[in-house]
């Protein structure tokens, strides 16, 4: 729980600090973990620890029963000594296992401190919390990223994130034929809702990852094709991987580089209308060191060739 | 072809108090300042849709976060749907494939 943390410690304020140091170190947090301000589900339980802890440091009464008696100062009765409190405490030291009564102060069990302060928008964080009734919790965003396998053929996706009540797990499903951007809603998997109010989505936005062959655009995807130069001039077939398996593709006589060559609808699959198409773009490679009878080839090509690839058409 | 007529689905001032916790008053502000939108019925009544219940939900813990007024709800909700544009627009820029 939130409360675990030392209340200064979340502000990131000494001991020592005034109340105009308290409300400005936490205007500070609120504006930057706010759920409206942060999407990240980080945030939320970050937000929480923040006003948990102004909420006790900015009513100096709070503080003062804080900073004498601890995190567990709500369960300590009003009229107690703060000295006669630290002597029980630390007479009870030894006493392991004795569950929650020390010192002949009787605890309630595990009060939860949602309760006591009323959710995460019913503190006086603000000075506007009291009255409004339960208030539906945020929506937030996460990133998933997906290669561009599972972009197309989609498929199942255990995610971690951070939340109040520590990390949890959520399986999804990944529909063929994500795109970027595309966001991906989780129903009430968003911030919680204060008061029993209903809490908001997840939306997880995809991002395909950088692939070392394909480039994404839209549903359409680009992948390089080498040539020779004599498969390029003289038009070749073939065959290229594509995320849905081989495919051949016709190369026509006389293709120089940069030129598109396009498999209709071998792109990422669209769940309505129609899918993407995949291009090969040709791209002539030359041997790097080419052998003698592969050098003459070219010598005697150049001679009688009046090509000139210079040359404005 | 025949198509039936759809009638978009919308919340009077009263359902929409209702499913909010808010006071009517408060919502018919937040209309006038233009936090919420909202249409006439034909007979002037306010009539607004279910999405708006979404708006006030972020009216109310911008309000309990911050402790501010509706003028300045009204000025954070529209930075914050600019920043969400120009987030969306950076996102797509960085993968040309939006």
């Amino acid at each position: 729980m939130a409360g675990d943390r030392d209340f200064y410690q979340v502000l990131g304020v000494p001991r020592t600090a005034s109340q105009e140091e308290i409300q400005r170190a936490y205007r500070k947090l609120a504006r930057a973990y706010h759920p409206d301000v942060n999407s990240d589900p980080a945030a939320e339980e970050r937000f929480k620890q923040v006003s948990e802890a102004y909420d006790v440091l900015s009513d100096p009464q709070a503080r003062r029963r804080y900073d004498a008696f601890g995190p567990d100062f709500r369960q300590v009765p009003e009229d107690v000594d703060p000295d006669d409190w630290a002597r029980a405490r630390a007479g009870s030291a030894g006493r392991a296992g004795t569950g929650r009564t020390e010192g002949g102060f009787s605890f309630g069990s595990d009060v939860d401190l949602d309760d006591l302060l009323g959710g995460l928008f019913g503190g006086r964080a603000g000075g506007a919390g009291r009255g409004w009734g339960p208030i539906p919790g945020a929506d937030q965003e996460a990133e998933l990223e997906v290669s561009v396998e599972e972009a197309y053929r989609g498929g199942r996706r255990t995610i971690t994130l951070q939340g109040p009540g520590g990390t949890r797990t959520l399986d999804v499903t990944i529909p063929a034929g994500v795109t970027n951007g595309q966001r991906i809603r989780l129903a009430g998997q968003g911030g919680q809702g204060s008061d029993g109010a209903r809490a908001g989505d997840l939306y997880l936005v995809v991002s395909i990852a950088p692939h070392p062959r394909y480039r994404v655009q839209g549903r359409d995807l680009y992948v390089e094709l080498r040539l020779a130069p004599w498969e390029a001039a003289l038009g070749t077939s073939v065959a290229v991987d594509t995320p849905g398996g081989e495919a051949k593709v016709k190369v026509p006589a006389g293709t120089s580089s940069g030129r598109r060559l396009r498999l209709r609808g071998r792109g990422l699959p669209s769940p309505r209308g129609h899918s993407g198409d995949l291009y090969a773009e040709a791209r002539i490679m030359v041997p790097a060191r080419p052998s003698r009878a592969e050098r003459q080839a070219f010598e005697e090509l150049a001679k009688i060739s009046d090509f000139d690839p210079r040359r404005v058409p | 072809m025949t198509y039936a007529l759809v009638r978009p689905a919308r919340l009077d001032l009263d359902a929409f108090a209702r499913a909010t916790g808010c006071h009517p008053e408060l919502i018919c502000r937040l209309v006038t300042l233009g936090i919420l939108d909202a249409e006439h019925s034909p007979s002037g009544a306010l009539l607004l849709a279910p999405a708006q219940i979404r708006a006030m939900a972020r009216v109310q813990r911008l309000r309990a976060g911050f402790g501010l007024n509706y003028s300045a709800v009204g000025l954070v909700t529209d930075l914050l749907d600019r920043i969400a544009v120009l987030e969306r627009e950076l996102r797509r820029t960085r993968h040309p494939g939006g």
